[in-house]
């Protein structure tokens, strides 16, 4: 019998009909894509970051194009979580999909206060950490870097919170594979990877770094091959789901960080090109389920690992 | 939540022609999008691979919504826009939009002066369109370079629009820049009326300058570079001033045209 729902998952708690997310910082509130495209096709999606004060951003010029990529330096620009209360959630429930809340901190006290107010907001379906964001001085990657620091901020927001908790890794890290264990450790429910890697674009004529911020992550189909390996290499390190990123804009995309490990794919850049990208994969899978005559993409999980090299 | 309109296009180029030395006219068989605004824009993808991976902005420069043609004009400013402009006639765009708001209050009694530094002429042709259509009083001064970079007179009269032109090099027109004729016009004009600028940032805030001591209004269309063009990014923003603060305001979606007194000029 064919299964009616060949897409659907439980990801840590999170009921999803489909394993794509759309990544944070890259879907604004889910709101702005709403207005033009039918947001159901998502399986979750994860809001911009948001942190404790509200944050002006960088300086522009905030976005660079780069082969294959572009870098951006946007340095979480948002509200504050008084404004998320407020003005957000009451909207929440029009997206018509789970919501993942990206929360962000300059200190642990931060990210654990931040945790605990969204502990009690039922239209938030669980809270990604960002600890990997390379466009800000404080927070961000500083804390992810290192597995003892992930371990302690995990443990604290672990207390506060009670729904599905993520964790999102940068290859900043010493050892990514460090980190993700200590995350799990410390209670995490699944990791998302990979962040955007930090990089840099000269202007010549200006004699001067292009971005405002000099410095910014870049994401697009440039990353993806750093990024199946990350999840390659992290899904034999844990057992929590995998949630894998980087440089998506296909079926046949997600189907590689899939067979690599993950349970379920992000997508952000891609959307800047194509706003119906959603729609695309998910039929790209279907189609694909069908020619190989499975009943399940999760029968795909992880299944590279079958090769005789890999054993 | 509710959809609110098609947001992708496959639109038929009709033609690709050099308009100035370096500016593509692109004109399209575009039923989805004849309805925009002047002063709104699309997003053109340049191909189908991932270099170059963004979509460019590109302003709408004409719209005939009777014919279901529109036009997009641009100028050759880097790899992108250079691939733009080897499309040919018979090929199929791929265009998201329209996107942004446009020029507020088009359809206003008192006068209406457009004010265009080169290429930024582009979005505010079509806005002194449709006053012409609507027999509504406007000017349009425009500035370039050179002669060969700008359009030919017939292209404006063609469609009813006595462009008053300076360049650089005097070589159409007086030598000089479009701000001096503005300061020139704006000596032989009794205020109410409003501005419509698009331009170079040194010349927007000159045309601000000069409006200030007329009380006239003035809405700058800005550019950016943009990643989604639809808001989600903040990839786009451009600072403003709200009362003493200065906050960060995407270009996309609260422009691209803004109050021209709430733009912050970087000195």
């Amino acid at each position: 019998m064919k299964n009616s729902a060949p897409l659907a998952l439980d990801l840590a708690g999170i009921k999803m009909n489909s394993p794509l997310v759309a990544a944070s910082g890259c879907y604004g509130y889910g709101f702005e894509y709403g207005t033009w495209v039918d947001l159901r096709e998502w399986g979750a999606i994860a809001l911009q970051g948001t942190t404790l004060h509200p944050r002006e951003g960088n300086r522009p010029p905030r976005l660079a194009e780069t082969p294959s990529g572009m870098l951006n330096a946007v340095g979480l620009q948002n509200p504050g979580i008084k404004h998320f209360l407020q003005e957000v959630r009451p909207r929440l429930g029009e997206l018509g999909c789970p919501v993942i809340a990206n929360i962000a901190g300059e200190s642990v006290a931060e990210y654990r206060e931040l945790a605990a107010i969204l502990d009690g907001v039922d239209e938030v379906s669980a809270v990604e950490i960002n600890i990997s964001c390379p466009n800000v001085r404080l927070g961000g990657i500083s804390f992810g870097r290192d597995p003892v620091a992930v371990g302690e901020l995990v443990s604290a927001v672990r207390g506060t919170y009670r729904g599905p908790l993520i964790v999102k890794l940068s290859m900043e890290a010493s050892d990514l594979v460090a980190v993700g264990r200590a995350a799990e450790s410390a209670g995490a429910d699944a990791l998302s990877l990979i962040n955007t890697l930090k990089g840099m674009v000269i202007d010549i004529a200006a004699r001067r770094p292009f971005l405002g911020n000099l410095t910014g992550g870049l994401s697009g189909p440039a990353i993806r091959p750093v990024a199946v390996r990350a999840v390659w290499e992290m899904a034999v390190a844990v057992r929590i789901p995998l949630i894998g990123m980087g440089g998506i804009a296909s079926a046949e995309d997600a189907l590689q960080f899939i067979l690599a490990g993950a349970s379920a794919v992000a997508v952000g850049t891609a959307n800047f090109i194509d706003p119906h990208i959603a729609r695309e994969i998910n039929s790209g899978l279907r189609r694909f389920l069908e020619q190989e005559g499975l009943d399940h993409y999760s029968e795909l999980i992880g299944a590279a690992r079958d090769c005789p090299e890999s054993r | 939540m509710e959809q609110t309109g098609e947001l992708a296009h496959r639109c038929l180029l009709l033609e690709n022609r050099e308009l100035a030395e370096g500016w593509h006219l692109f004109e399209l068989q575009a039923e989805g999008l004849v309805h925009a605004d002047p002063g709104q824009f699309v997003q053109l993808r340049i191909g189908s691979a991932t270099d170059p991976l963004l979509r460019r902005p590109l302003s709408i420069h004409y719209a005939d919504a009777q014919r279901g043609r529109l036009r997009l004009l641009f100028q050759i400013a880097g790899s992108g826009t250079a691939l733009a402009a080897q499309f040919r006639a018979g090929e199929e765009l791929d265009l998201l939009g329209p996107f942004g708001r446009g020029f507020p209050h088009l359809d206003e009694k008192a006068p209406a002066i457009f004010v265009g530094g080169g290429i930024g002429m582009a979005p505010l042709f079509f806005a002194a369109a449709v006053r012409r259509g609507a027999g509504l009083p406007f000017k349009f001064l425009l500035g370039g370079r050179a002669d060969a970079q700008l359009p030919p007179d017939e292209y404006f009269r063609s469609h009813g629009i006595e462009a008053q032109i300076v360049t650089d090099d005097g070589s159409r027109g007086d030598r000089g820049s479009v701000t001096l004729l503005l300061e020139r016009s704006l000596e032989n004009l009794s205020p109410p009326y409003r501005i419509h600028a698009c331009g170079p940032m040194a010349m927007l805030s000159r045309v601000v300058e000069l409006a200030r001591p007329a009380g006239a209004a003035v809405h700058l269309s800005l550019e950016s570079r943009m990643a989604c063009g639809i808001g989600a990014c903040l990839g786009c923003v451009h600072p403003f001033y709200r009362g003493e603060q200065i906050e960060y305001r995407r270009v996309c979606l609260e422009g691209p045209v803004f109050d021209g007194e709430e733009v912050v000029f970087e000195k």
